[in-house]
């Protein structure tokens, strides 16, 4: 019997590492990509060529769209002077880890570092998990510069709407001014003027991003389209990235004294 | 993680604890009532990978002359193998197109075709769209999903001779699943070889 136990032992090894071509579950999370998201904000930080404009490249809402996602990559990797990208959310379409490889894999190709925020659909099933390890947490910021960007999960739908998600508390505590920045870029992949958005947490959300004076704009996907406009009572700025299905991107400049944005085709 | 391991092993012995109960409640001599043998599963099969598990046990029965087999899998994923343990079933249909003798006690069934149904347990892997979403939200329901496969067997006589086992059979698998499928769909970029789940088992008849 203790023979048995140790060929079956020495057989489950050996399957354990044909890991790679034979697939066990839709669901197994084996990543050995992790933490992207910061290990990128030290690259874009400590890189020596930003200069007094920011230049940044931004898609996003890929879902299963990869071909034009891989035509996003060859464009930006041709511009010059991309400082780094933002893909706005939506990064798989089904949450599936197999989905999150393929994404990483697409944006591996990258020249310059680019940063993911978290979208509905990379919520769906484990999604939250995967995100988790390969991207990092769903609230993050980084400043350069003068300018913090700070990255927030806006998919309240995704938690039934159960009043902590957009996390209030975090955000107002990233936009207090402290002499380390001036203004504040937020990144999100959810408006707050869309039916995702919870509706409970839309008025004191205004409130704190207009309480400082602080923010430049806020710039969201999640309806795939372009847009530069304004929600009633919101004194800023909202940009709407277009989905790489659109074949465009948007680049973004910003300076101290404020933005400029141009869509280029892919 | 010792614990889930731990459970992992319980789970793995029950299933293999199946074997020897099918095969000896095929023998005349048992004590098993005839109700019970006919409820008796015609075969339990060990998978290994195939998208529905790591090493998922399984019975099942055989119909039209052994030319359909249904088995339903238990399958399991422990967490040194993924970011947390992973339990679902899978209901798998294979019909099996050609059957030929090699040579006495080896026949070979080179085109085996099938389906299959596979359902995760847990919270987050949903069947029906939750109540917070707007109809239509999400069109897919991540807790229940179907693929097709294709693959092939060798059956033989092995353990028939001394146990009341009536054979023993080798097959493998190569399928794929409809949310693979759609991921592929229209993108050169996804390879073929990406949405394929191999897999392959053993099946012992009584």
């Amino acid at each position: 019997m203790r023979k048995f136990i140790y060929t079956l032992f020495i057989f489950i090894l050996i399957l354990q590492s044909c890991d790679d071509i034979f697939d066990y579950s839709p669901y197994q999370v084996d990543f050995e990509e992790r933490n992207m998201n910061e290990k990128n904000i030290s690259k874009i930080v400590s890189s020596t060529d930003l200069g007094d404009t920011l230049k940044i490249a931004f898609t996003g809402d890929s879902h299963r769209f990869y071909d034009e996602w891989v035509s996003f990559v060859n464009t930006v990797n041709k511009e010059d002077d991309i400082d780094f990208i933002i893909h706005i959310g939506d990064f798989t379409d089904y949450g599936l880890p197999i989905q999150y490889e393929w994404g990483y894999n697409i944006m591996a190709e990258l020249e310059k570092p680019y940063l993911v925020a978290i979208g509905n659909h990379d919520l769906v099933a484990n999604g939250p998990e995967c995100y988790n390890l390969m991207f990092g947490a769903f609230n993050f910021s980084f400043i350069i510069g003068e300018i913090k960007f700070i990255f927030l999960n806006t998919n309240s739908r995704e938690y039934a709407f159960n009043g902590k998600v957009p996390d209030l508390g975090w955000y107002e505590n990233e936009l207090i001014p402290d002499s380390t920045f001036n203004k504040a870029i937020i990144v999100a992949h959810v408006s707050p003027s869309d039916a995702d958005f919870d509706s409970k947490l839309k008025d004191e959300f205004r409130e704190i991003t207009l309480k400082y004076n602080n923010v430049l704009t806020y710039i969201h996907g999640h309806t795939h389209h372009f847009e530069i406009y304004n929600i009633d009572n919101f004194d800023i700025d909202f940009i709407n990235i277009y989905g790489v299905e659109h074949m465009k991107a948007t680049i973004l400049k910003i300076t101290s004294n404020g933005y400029e944005a141009e869509n280029i085709d892919i | 993680m010792k614990l889930k391991t731990l459970i992992f092993k319980i789970i793995l012995i029950f299933f293999l604890g199946l074997i020897p109960i099918g095969v000896y409640a095929n023998n005349r001599d048992s004590t098993f009532s005839f109700k019970a043998t006919l409820l008796l599963p015609d075969y339990v099969k060990l998978q290994y990978a195939g998208g529905i598990g790591f090493i998922s046990p399984g019975l099942g029965y055989t119909f039209l002359k052994h030319r359909l087999d249904i088995t339903l899998f238990y399958g399991y994923i422990p967490s040194f193998l993924s970011s947390d343990d992973l339990h679902s079933i899978s209901l798998q249909f294979t019909g099996k197109i050609f059957k030929f003798s090699l040579k006495k006690d080896i026949d070979v069934l080179p085109l085996n075709i099938g389906f299959f149904l596979h359902h995760n347990f847990g919270e987050e892997y949903w069947v029906t769209l939750p109540s917070h979403y707007p109809e239509n939200y999400y069109w897919w329901s991540p807790g229940r999903m179907g693929g097709i496969f294709i693959g092939g067997e060798i059956r033989t006589k092995l353990l028939a001779h001394y146990t009341p086992a009536s054979g023993l059979a080798f097959y493998f698998r190569v399928g794929s699943r409809g949310l693979y499928l759609t991921s592929a769909w229209d993108n050169s970029e996804i390879q073929f070889t990406d949405i394929l789940e191999l897999g392959f088992g053993i099946a012992l008849y009584r």
